[in-house]
């Protein structure tokens, strides 16, 4: 007798009555899922991203509010002069980034172990735990976004959704990422005495600048 | 595993003589207490939360086989191996079997109660694999050579200066200061080439999602990413009581589970592994493995343990129990400390040699208060007690004397008589109302005083009372 078919009888020997159908199983589970409302926190803010940037804001997260991608290159370049930072950016491969014109700042597609600054796009933000989701994929390494020092990231304002739910529903039925990520605030520990620092890791600071309203 | 040698009151003995742990411990504990109190004050759905929590629990645990086949289907259909271990034993051999192929001369280990709980750091060892911490407070106890003292926090134990003397010695270069920022940093620096250049990194999981086949992470730090992302294999160990049906349930015990674990609303990196690197990807493992584990799951589901299944490992129970607090992690002797561990190492190390776990335990319940998933924890330390005595594991001096109090207590006069003579006798070592020292009690009073008793019983006070409130009564008619 195998492990697996060691452990699962052992679970259904523990069962006094045989296992309902999935439908049913399926059913309770979603019931369990009713009311979302009744438990999870309340927004305080009423406009999303006015939520959104109160609870990022709160964990450490800084923001740069831009009308448009095009301004991306110039608020890159402040950002990096305002922290003493060279010119010089690991770029996430994607088409829309390496679209704009980066002729003030050293790209580069490759994140190096000990990378000051790294720039890629969020595809959603939770407004209810301020948390940016990313995703793996061809034009998405992973490492970009722990490697760095500094991470600063492109969230698009329409991309921003209530709930950790909403997240969870966008997803529901799709082909899932190797990597699904949701990056809430700086990396940070409070191993030595229970005392808070940042940029344990991963990156110490994290920068957002949000597209559009 | 590898049981301290010493019992556990030799072990509660030393924590308690030793003043630094005090320090260390309510610094952390205290600090936990404070921050979950806040943001729970700030979730007044929490109670809702808790008992939806609990409910998502105890489907999964009805319907356990169900979910675990499903979480297999879509898990190899993502591309990962699903490996089933009964036991410890074979958890490791399946993991050491991986790293041995793969020729691995290095693993990287993101933290993983359940990996300290079936000793992969010795397995490692043993087949000659060098293992490194990533977690900031694993690698501290890794340089100490200790076992976590917290589920939580493994290395609260340690003050900043015995941080700061480990680091100096396995840094190269050392921390320049002993703050810990600066030791962080030196942390940072030190790892950073073996997060790059591991053969196989080793994870858990606080949640195995069913219906996507993906396993959850959460944590602060970003070295589970770095573990789990640029080595050619990632290898998951997880307990099958980690499995809940979607992304969306993950998520509402993830609220619960951070809240009462460290009191933040969520952890910097929640992240889900869905198999290995996908073509094209632009990185990831090339093989992703994951270590289905029972070692006893199975057996609690099967008796009056099965709500301890529930657990989310949050560590909010250790937090705020008064034994633990006063004794830390490691003089409990097992992989998981305080109420929780109390629990649980019975079903892991066998209760002859964990029985006085459950004894030690005041029942004031401030742990099931906290819990997230409601688990009735003083009611099942009872039940090993009750275990215990029926198995008639209880040395015989404890059977003796709960045989004599037995005898008393079935004979009401004997028993007046006795409390009678006991009050009076014990005001004679009463000092400014507190009693510091007994005889034959020393270790008790060691650290703790006794209120001074009245002199009288309880009867005795209860009969002046109904006495006196005769009189009173007749008064009282009368106004």
């Amino acid at each position: 007798m195998s492990a697996r078919d060691r452990i699962l009888a052992a679970i259904r020997a523990a069962r006094p009555a045989p296992l309902p159908p999935a439908e049913a199983i399926a059913a309770e589970a979603a019931a369990l899922l009713d009311a979302p409302e009744s438990v999870r926190p309340r927004p305080v803010e009423e406009v999303l991203a006015a939520e959104f940037v109160r609870k990022a804001s709160a964990l450490g997260t800084s923001f740069d509010h831009l009308p448009d991608r095009a301004a991306i290159p110039l608020a890159v370049k402040r950002y990096l002069d305002t922290h003493g930072l060279p010119p010089a950016l690991a770029l996430q491969p994607a088409p829309a980034l390496a679209a704009l014109d980066w002729t003030d700042i050293d790209t580069h597609d490759t994140v190096a172990p000990d990378q000051a600054a790294a720039l890629g796009l969020a595809l959603w933000g939770i407004a209810e735990t301020g948390s940016l989701v990313i995703h793996s994929g061809a034009d998405a390494p992973i490492l970009l976004s722990f490697l760095p020092l500094h991470h600063i990231v492109v969230l698009e304002e329409r991309s921003l959704l209530p709930h950790l739910e909403d997240y969870a529903a966008r997803m529901a039925g799709q082909p899932q990422p190797r990597n699904a990520i949701l990056i809430t605030g700086p990396s940070g520990t409070t191993d030595i005495e229970g005392s808070y620092v940042r940029g344990a890791h991963g990156p110490g600071f994290l920068h957002i600048l949000m597209i559009g309203g | 595993m590898n049981a301290p040698q010493q019992g556990f009151k030799e072990r509660a003995d030393a924590a308690l003589k030793n003043a630094v742990l005090k320090i260390a411990i309510d610094r952390t504990t205290g600090n936990a207490e404070r921050k979950r109190a806040v943001a729970i004050a700030a979730f007044p759905e929490f109670q809702a939360a808790r008992a939806r929590g609990r409910a998502i629990k105890d489907h999964v645990i009805a319907h356990l086989d169900h979910y675990l086949e499903m979480f297999e289907r879509n898990a190899t259909a993502a591309g990962a191996t699903v490996h089933w271990a009964s036991d410890d034993a074979e958890a490791r051999a399946i993991i050491t079997r991986i790293c041995l192929e793969a020729d691995a001369k290095l693993v990287t280990r993101a933290k993983s109660m359940l990996g300290e709980e079936i000793g992969l750091p010795h397995a490692l060892a043993d087949a000659g694999i060098e293992r490194v911490e990533t977690d900031l407070a694993e690698h501290i106890i890794q340089l100490a050579g200790e076992r976590p003292s917290h589920i939580v926090w493994p290395a609260m134990h340690r003050t900043r200066e015995q941080v700061a003397i480990l680091f100096k010695e396995a840094h190269h270069p050392p921390p320049a200061a002993d703050d810990p920022a600066t030791m962080v940093q030196s942390a940072r620096r030190e790892l950073r080439a073996k997060f790059l250049g591991a053969d196989v990194g080793i994870s858990g999981a606080n949640f195995l999602v069913a219906d996507t086949g993906a396993t959850c992470t959460v944590t602060n730090e970003g070295n589970a990413e770095l573990t789990t992302t640029p080595p050619r294999i990632h290898i998951v160990t997880a307990g099958i009581e980690k499995l809940v049906p979607s992304t969306a349930h993950a998520f509402a015990l993830l609220r619960l589970l951070v809240r009462s674990a460290t009191g933040g609303e969520m952890t910097q990196y929640t992240t889900f592994h869905c198999g290995p690197k996908r073509p094209g990807d632009a990185d990831g493992p090339e093989e992703m493995h994951i270590v289905l584990v029972d070692n006893g799951r199975t057996r609690m589901l099967a008796d009056e343990f099965r709500p301890m299944l529930r657990c989310i490992r949050c560590g909010a129970c250790m937090n705020h129990c008064v034994v633990y607090r006063q004794i830390g992690g490691h003089a409990y002797g097992g992989t998981y400390p305080g109420p929780m561990g109390a629990v649980l190492t019975p079903v892991l190390d066998g209760l002859a040699q964990s029985r006085d776990l459950p004894h030690a335990c005041t029942m004031n319940g401030r742990c099931a208060e906290v819990c997230p998933v409601e688990i009735p924890l003083p009611t099942l330390l009872r039940a090993w007690r009750t275990r215990s005595w029926r198995e008639r594991l209880e040395p015989r001096s404890v059977r003796a004397a709960l045989g004599l109090w037995a005898m008393a207590a079935r004979r009401p006069w004997l028993y007046l008589l006795g409390s009678r003579i006991g009050v009076r006798a014990l005001r004679l070592f009463g000092r400014r109302g507190w009693i510091g020292s007994l005889p034959l009690a020393g270790g008790w009073t060691a650290y703790r005083d006794m209120p001074r008793p009245s002199g009288r019983t309880f009867m005795e006070q209860y009969r002046a009372g109904q006495a006196g409130r005769a009189g009173q009564t007749g008064r009282e008619t009368r106004k």
